[in-house]
């Protein structure tokens, strides 16, 4: 087993892959043990969200290679994101003011 | 100087439209699926048509007697849905993108013509499906907007309505499938030194229509899943009694809903768009403006939903905002309108068919506009919804916007599919009768609406004021049908005895016309390089030239024809794959054995599709410098991404409703009475180390490690497995403690976006362990590690939209919803 990937890929090697595993599963064990720390629950759902965005990031650009491929991926992948982070947050505005009233 | 190089430039074989049955059932060309695709829906059309003719003929005088209530339920709602699923928007991008967008790229075909040929089979399959349902217990009745609850299966028992549901999931597939190919096709197909501020403005309103489709169709899908599993698994996503609200199918339609008004619209804008500067003998006025205007009017008709909906109260925040995006989007709508003005302004016009056809959907869609910004007015709309006023607006949109223009392209590129010019003496008659008919029966409906005439009554008393303008409609849409008629007519007449039309009938502008009439299957002998917008118009009149002689811009052609032109081989894995997608739908109904035996030739179709070719996961990019502006993409690649873009909405959508509906089930047990993060934690964990697995296969894959390359692929597939099989340990266990599917609002939403989820895991484990056989085989070498990259982002994929549920469902499921 190499450590390398093929240098015309354009993508890092074995050492790469694992470091960010690493960092993956570091941020998973925070993530849970934030979950049942009392003291954080004020600040629980900034706190989960910015973890888990960052694991998503690393899984992006490292593992499905965005950092080192063509920018015209990142394009088509980063502006449906866009919009369906959008999505989400207008749909739970829209439904905050609605059914605010009728809960 | 006229063209002399269209005839003598394509020598080579004989036209696409020559060949037997065999060959078109089994047929990948575009121009022949374009032809497929144009028959069925002018079929449909003709449908639609008669359904619109009887529904007038009801409404013609008070106390109609023709048709009963149930019955005009139907032909409403049938005509809403063929129209706008089974003609429109498949003449514009199905007939008319098809034919022409590969010849105006100077293309040899579409980026993925297998998916193309399984669009279109899946298109006629679906609409004969929809269409079944008028030979069983009736056709679906609630509308084309299928407003719940009305869709609930406690109003609706029948079938009637599921045939819409599974109709339009397998439509709404054909569509994706074919937006993806049209975005792939325009990013990474394009001719040399096309640029995309080079492209004809028809290819850039597809292109903005492709995205559209690829963001719009995904919140519909999760719609109509819902309503599927309302109305199958009895669960109530649409129930305000179980706490749900009927307002979340009208979000998630019209989330697809006014996205679609311009995927119907903006192909018809393109084709006036090359329409108008040929018959004005001019270029087109403000080319970046129109391409950005069209780019515009893309982004904003996704932030225009709510608009639909200002009668069920939203709140002033919301309706001032969807109001002021929705007069927004008059910006660059107007400025394409202005341009055309321009273009013709000091134009030598040309007044043919196809020409008028143009000019009348400026006029009309202006009407349809300015009737629409009555609509983005909060108070105004609050008057006319569900009147007579918005049938008139709608259809002076969709009618007037986007029909004419398919008569316009009809006319225009008639006698490049098929070599014969269509009659103009009877066009002109078409036209008008068209323009007269459409007008009359469409104008006297604002004032219908204004007097108070709801829309979808199907009779209504005498003396209300509005028999006098019911009687015009209903005459008035029999000129029109007659105008259609003779359109047909035509069609037929041109095919039989209509005069040749030569390369290039109408001294274009485009590369389309510098083929002969009908195109080579090949399309083009030698790929031009394109210098600069309207190449086709360059290389007639010389502008290009002087360049090509000094050589200062480069050939205006490839140097000389490639000694052997490879098109892919014909292929009947479509037409199976698209009937057993279908097959499996008609078993939802009927009985469960069809549904398995449809799922067994899906599985089939796209197994023998995968090995049906013996390049698969092999680089395919063109040997000829591409000057495009993105450098070299690989076609499968690109689709794959877009194909990840879109799903990303679609679980968007799913987790919009999880927490929408969060801390609103009316009964438990709910969240932190049963979601254990332990158990969870670790499933999460085995889902991440599977990614570092797939890396590590991909990187041995590329360095012709064929061993190490089997042993993490399967070391993927089974960390899979082993968190597939946490997950069937975790449902087991929740049903066990009460939760069921049906439970509550927290189960239904829960296991539905768990188990989408689970089900995307389940098709990469099959794709990992083909890929693993395919290794096993030696089929794997360096050169294929594409095919192992693919299955990977789509591997990857899955795990990033884990870690967000991971997050959102299970480590905040002590935070409510809205």
């Amino acid at each position: 087993m190499s450590d390398t990937a093929d240098p015309r890929s354009g993508h890092p090697g074995t050492r790469v892959y694992l470091a960010v595993a690493a960092v993956l599963t570091v941020l998973t064990a925070i993530e849970v043990t934030v979950f049942y720390v009392e003291a954080l629950q004020p600040v629980l759902l900034p706190l989960l969200l910015l973890l888990s965005a960052a694991k998503f990031a690393l899984v992006v650009m490292f593992y499905m290679h965005l950092k080192f491929d063509r920018a015209a991926y990142s394009a088509i992948f980063i502006a449906q994101l866009f919009i369906a982070a959008v999505v989400i947050v207008a749909l739970m505005v829209l439904f905050a003011v609605f059914l605010g009233g009728v809960r | 100087m006229e063209a002399v190089l269209p005839s003598a430039e394509q020598p080579r074989a004989e036209s696409y439209l020559s060949g037997a049955i065999w060959g078109w059932l089994t047929t990948i060309d575009h121009k022949r699926v374009a032809v497929l695709y144009g028959l069925t829906a002018l079929a449909f059309f003709l449908v639609a048509g008669v359904e619109a003719l009887v529904m007038r003929v009801q409404l013609a005088r008070p106390d109609g007697t023709v048709i009963d209530a149930g019955t005009f339920n139907q032909l409403f709602t049938m005509h809403g849905t063929t129209m706008v699923f089974l003609v429109i928007m498949p003449l514009g991008i199905g007939l008319f993108a098809n034919f022409a967008v590969p010849l105006l790229i100077g293309a040899r075909d579409v980026a993925f013509p297998r998916l193309n040929a399984f669009g279109y089979w899946l298109f006629l399959f679906g609409a004969l499906f929809l269409h079944a349902s008028f030979f069983v217990h009736g056709a679906p009745d609630a509308g084309w907007f299928g407003y719940a609850n009305l869709t609930d299966r406690y109003f609706s028992p029948g079938t009637n309505l599921d045939f819409w549901v599974l109709a339009l999931l397998i439509l709404g597939i054909s569509t994706l499938i074919t937006g993806l190919n049209f975005l792939v096709t325009i990013i990474n197909m394009r001719a040399p030194g096309m640029t995309f501020m080079r492209m004809p403005l028809f290819v850039w309103t597809i292109l903005v229509t492709a995205i559209l489709i690829l963001l719009a169709f995904p919140a519909l899908t999760v719609g109509l899943i819902l309503l599927l599993m309302d109305r199958f698994y009895g669960t109530h996503f649409y129930d305000a009694t179980v706490g749900a609200t009927p307002l979340l199918w009208q979000h998630l339609f019209w989330l697809f809903g006014h996205p679609e008004v311009y995927i119907l619209a903006l192909p018809a804008f393109g084709i006036v768009s090359e329409v108008i500067p040929v018959f004005s003998r001019k270029p087109l006025f403000g080319y970046p403006m129109m391409a950005y205007s069209t780019a515009l009017i893309g982004f904003l008709s996704y932030g225009v939903w709510g608009h639909h909906m200002f009668a069920v109260g939203m709140g002033p925040a919301a309706e001032s905002t969807f109001a002021a995006t929705s007069m927004l989007i008059a910006i660059p709508t107007g400025v394409k309108i202005f341009s055309w003005i321009a273009t013709m302004w000091g134009g030598s016009l040309r007044i043919t068919t196809a020409f008028l056809f143009s000019l009348g959907l400026i006029i009309e869609f202006t009407i349809g506009g300015l009737s629409g910004i009555m609509h983005a007015a909060v108070p105004i709309d609050l008057q006319q919804t569900d009147s007579y006023f918005v049938v008139a607006h709608l259809h002076y949109v969709l009618f007037g916007g986007s029909a004419l223009a398919l008569f316009s392209a009809a006319y225009y590129w008639w006698p490049k599919m098929t070599g014969r010019l269509l009659d103009e003496r009877l066009g002109k008659w078409h036209f008008w009768l068209t323009i007269v008919g459409f007008n009359g029966t469409f104008f006297p409906m604002h004032f219908l609406g204004i007097a108070g005439m709801p829309r979808r009554i199907y009779r209504y008393a005498p003396g209300m004021g509005w028999d006098l303008w019911n009687m015009v409609a209903t005459i008035s849409a029999f000129i029109l049908g007659l105008g259609v008629a003779l359109f047909l007519v035509n069609l037929v007449l041109s095919l039989r005895r209509g005069a040749a039309a030569g390369g290039d009938p109408w001294q274009a502008r485009t590369l389309e016309w510098w083929t002969p009439s009908p195109p080579a299957e090949h399309n083009f002998d030698r790929i031009p390089l394109v210098g600069g917008r309207d190449p086709f118009w360059g290389l007639k009149h010389g502008a290009q030239e002087p360049a090509v002689a000094a050589g200062a811009h480069g050939p205006m052609l490839e140097a000389a024809p490639p000694d052997a032109i490879h098109l892919p081989r014909p292929s009947f894995f479509p037409v199976v794959l698209a009937a057993g997608i279908v097959l499996a739908g008609i078993g939802m109904i009927t009985r469960l054995e069809a549904v398995l035996l449809g799922g067994l030739v899906v599985l089939l179709a796209i197994v023998g599709m995968g090995f049906e070719r013996s390049t698969c996961g092999e680089g395919q990019q063109p040997a000829t410098p591409t000057d495009r502006g993105l450098g070299v993409l690989d076609n499968r690649k690109v689709g794959v991404w877009a194909f990840i873009g879109s799903e990303s909405i679609f679980f968007a959508s799913l987790l919009s409703t999880y927490l929408i509906y969060q801390g609103r089930s009316v009964t438990g047990p709910g969240p932190a009475d049963i979601l254990s993060v332990p158990l969870t934690s670790v499933s999460t964990f085995v889902l991440l180390m599977s990614s570092l697995l797939m890396v590590l296969a991909l990187a041995a894959t590329q360095r012709g490690d064929a061993r190490w390359s089997r042993i993490w692929l399967l070391g993927t597939a089974g960390l899979g497995a082993l968190f597939l099989a946490g997950q069937v340990y975790e449902f087991y266990h929740f049903y066990h403690q009460g939760l069921a599917l049906q439970t509550n609002l927290f189960g239904q939403t829960f296991y539905t976006l768990v188990g989408f989820h689970g089900a995307h895991v389940t098709v990469g484990v099959v794709w990992l362990l083909v890929l693993a056989s395919g290794s096993l085989a030696g089929q794997l070498p360096a050169r294929r590690s594409l095919a192992v990259e693919l299955c990977g982002l789509y591997w990857h994929f899955v795990d990033v939209v884990w870690i967000v549920i991971f997050t959102l469902v299970y480590l905040l499921q002590g935070v409510t919803g809205p």
